[in-house]
């Protein structure tokens, strides 16, 4: 009796050891529909193996506070959903794991990627996150305002001069002198730092390159449009516009005849748009000796903290996760754009893209990449910036005042890092 | 001298069942503040370990220009909001300490508001000052005044914010109201046979009578002033302009976006010496004009 019953208290311990899967708990960012994507490729993985059992927590990133208080507190979850903001400052505090080495065993290389993202997110070389998923941003007309104002629709302008003409032209105030509709207003500064062949941050030198005399020259062309159109009543006409995800867009409205535009707003059209609404997409215009087809890329990314007790598990689900198919799978529920080049290729994206789509995707593989540097020092950089804009706005200081403060400012923030 | 064993005991009893509030206080109350002294002199992240760099904190925030425009703007917001809403929540209460039908409706309404959480209290006024199809401008606009573009003007932003906080005097309202209650009828009736006018009983009598509630009022009011958060960080989030940057948005940016927690704890500490100084002023005030029933104040 005694016997038999040790076989078979043997056999239960040697069936939980054979068959227990380690557990480990994913932070994901994502409601609704995208949310829900995420969970069904969760659950396929959890399905097609048995070692590893992943549990999938819904934590909106917000302004990260609660996740960096969890990450620098002793119980965190395996796998977490960062701004791409984020990364630098959690990794370089040791809150993150290094990912190269976990890379390197897996054969991930900088080829598999898009070019330029492989750098996004990370700082001298370390990697600390992987991007889920990627955005950027074009130019966007309104064909049916051209046609109204004798533009070709089928032409946005061809460069900066021709996009001011055209804005002056399809700018409206009505008799009161409030504005009805903008042409267009220049909002992401630093796309056009870019555009105008500036830089924000030297990755050789590790310098900063806030007053590079490009960033100077496209802060005050700008500026030129604040000052053309009247700041206090853009201020006031903005006010009236409604949610970007409904029909109230101040793009499809009319409201606004040419937008910078984000390759999701290409679902919201779909969405909240006339279905008759016409409209194009092409890369921002670029002045003269400027840069053509720049993409700035921003997003989130996942990684594993350093308090993971199954950092091996946590990073085979991200191998697997971030792996083309199921990344083509994922961008397509979310209208972005997978980061590696062959689930770009897979047809699980290639057949749910949306019309103008292609534009975006030109950008990335064959323009001028570029993504806001990922620092130490979070935000802070993005807020100096948008400092500068406001006082070159008001007229208080000059976009070369203005930029050589955020560059002296960001440099001494920097300086203590090191 | 010697303490007997039962009032001992007694002691321990009491300690114990003090001791989960102490513990709260104690970490975390007393040790942050403690903790954020210490890292308002080191460089720190909020995620690596601080290291001590003196006063620098210190010296580069009076070189940072949104430090200046958020001490401006936090102490214009309660110089001027603070009396305005204490004014007006004591004319309130008077007005409902009277004699009138629906007293108790009207109670209510005027305290509905300040019930309301403060989000969805920001997100409504947010569309009652919007500059066009707001109902503020609208009504301005039927009586022939100027329309403001409130918050997206920086002239006008800090005029509406203060406009938004008066919208919840209700709190200090019921207080004043409870403070009526307490003043002895036989003042009044001594005034009258004096044959003191309403005016009169109410700079005699009442006003000297609700000093110590009005005292509370205010010191309430300047700490809620100096702290006031939700309201600018959905109404504004800083804008137009910096124009409704104040000190605890300024903070909260500083140490959970920028990753500056030890400039943040700098910060913080001065904002404790501002609001120490404004409370300071006003107590020796009301030691001065107050009435405290001959207690010393």
């Amino acid at each position: 009796m005694k016997k038999r019953l040790f076989f078979v208290m043997g056999f239960v311990l040697v069936c939980v050891v054979v068959f227990s899967r380690t557990e480990i708990t994913f932070w994901y960012a994502w409601g609704g529909d995208e949310g829900r994507a995420l969970v069904d490729l969760v659950d396929e993985f959890n399905r097609g193996q048995n070692q590893i059992l992943v549990r999938p927590v819904f934590v909106p990133i917000g302004q990260g506070e609660k996740i960096n208080a969890t990450l620098v507190g002793s119980s965190t979850p395996d796998v977490v959903t960062i701004w791409d903001w984020m990364v630098v400052p959690l990794g370089e505090s040791g809150a993150l794991r290094e990912l190269n080495h976990f890379l390197d065993l897996a054969g991930i290389t900088e080829s598999d990627y898009l070019d330029g993202v492989w750098d996004y997110g990370s700082y001298r070389g370390k990697k600390f996150a992987l991007p889920t998923t990627l955005n950027t941003y074009a130019f966007m007309w309104n064909k049916e305002l051209f046609r109204e104002f004798g533009l070709d629709p089928d032409h946005p302008p061809a460069n900066t001069e021709e996009l001011d003409r055209y804005a002056q032209l399809l700018f409206r105030e009505d008799t009161r002198g409030n504005i009805r509709r903008l042409g267009f207003l220049p909002n992401i500064s630093h796309i056009y730092f870019y555009v105008f062949g500036g830089q924000l941050w030297d990755s050789q030198t590790e310098e900063v390159t806030a007053n590079h005399p490009n960033n100077i020259a496209a802060m005050d062309w700008i500026a030129s449009y604040y000052q053309k159109f009247n700041l206090q009543k853009i201020r006031v006409f903005q006010a009236t516009w409604g949610e970007m995800a409904s029909s109230y867009n101040p793009f499809y409205r009319g409201q606004l005849a040419i937008q910078e535009a984000g390759q999701w707003e290409l679902l919201f059209i779909q969405e909240f748009a006339r279905p008759d609404f016409e409209y194009g997409v092409a890369p921002f215009p670029a002045p003269e000796g400027g840069r053509e087809k720049v993409a700035y890329l921003n997003g989130s990314f996942w990684a594993i903290p350093t308090g993971s007790t199954a950092p091996d598990e946590a990073f085979a689900f991200l191998e697997w996760l971030t792996a083309p198919s199921q990344s083509a799978r994922f961008a397509a529920a979310l209208s972005n754009i997978p980061p590696r080049i062959e689930a770009i290729n897979d047809p699980a994206f290639q057949n749910a893209i949306l019309p103008n789509m292609e534009v975006y995707l030109d950008m990335l593989m064959d323009g001028y990449v570029y993504f806001f540097p990922t620092l130490p020092v979070g935000l802070f950089y993005m807020e100096e910036l948008n400092q500068a804009l406001q006082y070159v706005q008001s007229g208080a200081k000059t976009s070369e005042e203005a930029l050589d403060d955020v560059q002296q400012a960001i440099q001494r923030e920097l300086r203590k890092y090191q | 001298m010697p303490v007997s064993k039962a009032r001992r005991r007694e002691i321990k009893i009491g300690v114990l069942f003090l001791s989960p509030w102490l513990i709260g206080l104690g970490v975390f109350t007393a040790y942050p503040i403690i903790a954020s002294f210490y890292f308002s002199f080191t460089h720190y992240s909020g995620l690596s370990a601080p290291r001590w760099i003196g006063m620098d904190n210190y010296v580069q925030l009076f070189s940072d220009p949104l430090f200046g425009k958020a001490i401006y703007n936090t102490i214009y917001l309660a110089i001027i909001g603070i009396p305005l809403a204490q004014v007006l929540s004591l004319m309130t209460a008077l007005l409902l300490n009277s004699k009138v039908r629906f007293l108790s409706i009207f109670r209510t309404l005027y305290f509905l508001p300040s019930i309301v959480p403060a989000v969805a209290a920001a997100l409504l006024w947010r569309w009652f000052l919007n500059p066009q199809f707001g109902p503020v401008n609208l009504f301005l606009e039927t009586i022939g005044l100027p329309t403001p573009g409130w918050l997206t003007d920086p002239a006008w932003s800090k005029p509406g914010l203060i406009l938004t906080s008066i919208w919840g005097i209700g709190g200090s309202m019921v207080i004043y109201l409870a403070g009526l209650h307490n003043i002895p009828t036989e003042l009044y009736e001594a005034a009258d046979l004096d044959g003191a006018g309403k005016i009169a009983k109410i700079f005699s009598i009442t006003l000297p009578m609700l000093s110590p509630v009005i005292l509370f009022n205010v010191v309430m009011g300047i700490i809620n002033s100096f702290q006031s958060f939700t309201s600018v960080f959905i109404m504004t989030g800083g804008g137009p302009e910096n124009s409704t940057l104040v000190y605890a948005l300024s903070i909260y940016r500083n140490a959970f976006q920028f990753y500056r927690m030890g400039y943040a704890s700098a910060m913080a500490w001065i904002l404790l010496v501002i609001t120490s100084v404004a409370v300071f002023i006003v107590f020796r005030f009301f030691g001065r004009y107050g009435y405290f029933g001959g207690t010393e104040q």
